[in-house]
């Protein structure tokens, strides 16, 4: 009995330490918010589970992709996992992986000011930017590109990452009106 | 036989400790480890992963500690016996995931699996058996009974 007692002291006080501990984490589990599964998301794998390989869209090269980046010509979608994503991405690229989240449409309709939309996956040999790319089209944006080397690539190009605006635009939407 | 019981504890406590710490850095990535095992509603993963990290911080702090040790080795029980099924139903699911274990991208494998599963056995020896002690006690040459009081532990 006094073993059960003492382990539901540690359960209770661990539980408060552990929300304790995550609010004061960098990088903190948004309590708020549902995780799905990698493969409830499409997110964890080159691939979404079932679904026919997708065609391959056509290809852009890093070097004239920084250069759209650094003029704010094209849009960037990056469709990899949420940590992913937040751990590093295409400076003002939005977040749309291929099963999409609440806010896909308000990235969807960002990337319609740009003439061209670039999407990008975490590697090399991954079809999840492939799938974005379709997806796009099916949209109705015209011009849309796969990022050749992917993410990898675009990190050992020096291109912009992490957060915030393109370095020579603040206000893409403004620029492309 | 108290020795090598406070060993274990030690070592239990340490790893419980360890592992808590390579994923406080990074809770939200925890937390999608913890998804991808598909045991857990997905409203409910970013609690259980914050609580599951907390009550790691308190074993490994109680076992080391050995306050309140046999609690600690109860709870320790149940949640490596949670993980090691965990994992071992994700496997033989065929679903491809990170451990989640010490932070990191340690794939899950069935040698994960395995280093639970001693994990949880040391838990049980120190639940049934009592958490040991680093020195005997004067006059005290037998193992620690099992309702020997908290405080006189460790």
């Amino acid at each position: 009995m006094r073993t059960l007692a003492e382990a539901a002291i540690i359960v209770g006080a661990g539980a408060l330490l552990g929300l304790a501990g995550n609010a004061a984490s960098p990088r903190p589990a948004t309590l708020a918010h549902p995780v799905h599964s990698a493969a409830e998301s499409g997110t964890g794998m080159c691939a979404v589970p079932g679904a026919a390989p997708a065609a391959r869209a056509p290809r852009i090269q890093v070097e004239e992709a920084k250069g759209l980046c650094d003029a704010c010509k094209a849009g960037f979608a990056d469709a990899r996992g949420a940590s992913d994503f937040a751990a590093g991405h295409v400076t003002n690229a939005v977040h749309l992986p291929p099963a999409g989240h609440p806010a896909e449409a308000v990235a969807i309709a960002a990337l319609r000011a740009y003439p061209m939309v670039i999407v990008y996956d975490g590697d090399y040999t991954c079809a999840l930017a492939d799938e974005v790319a379709h997806r796009l089209v099916r949209e109705g944006l015209p011009d849309v590109r796969v990022l050749e080397g992917a993410w990898p690539a675009w990190v050992t190009a020096g291109g912009a990452g992490t957060s915030g605006f393109c370095p020579s635009c603040h206000d893409p939407a403004e620029v492309h009106r | 036989m108290n020795l090598l019981l406070a060993l274990l504890r030690l070592g239990l406590g340490g790893t419980f400790l360890y592992a808590a710490v390579t994923k406080l850095p990074d809770m939200a990535a925890f937390a999608e480890n913890v998804a991808n095992y598909r045991l857990v509603p997905p409203s409910l993963v970013p609690a259980v992963a914050a609580v599951v990290i907390g009550i790691e911080i308190s074993l490994g702090a109680l076992l080391l500690a050995g306050r309140l040790a046999r609690g600690a080795a109860l709870v320790a029980t149940g949640i490596l016996a949670v993980f090691t099924a965990g994992l071992s139903q994700a496997l033989l699911r065929g679903i491809d995931l990170r451990c989640g274990c010490f932070g990191g991208t340690e794939n899950a494998t069935w040698l994960t699996v395995l280093r639970d599963a001693g994990m949880l056995a040391v838990a049980l020896v120190l639940l049934v058996r009592g958490p040991g002690r680093l020195r005997e006690r004067a006059g005290v040459t037998r193992d620690q009974p099992r309702d020997a009081p908290a405080a006189t532990e460790g």
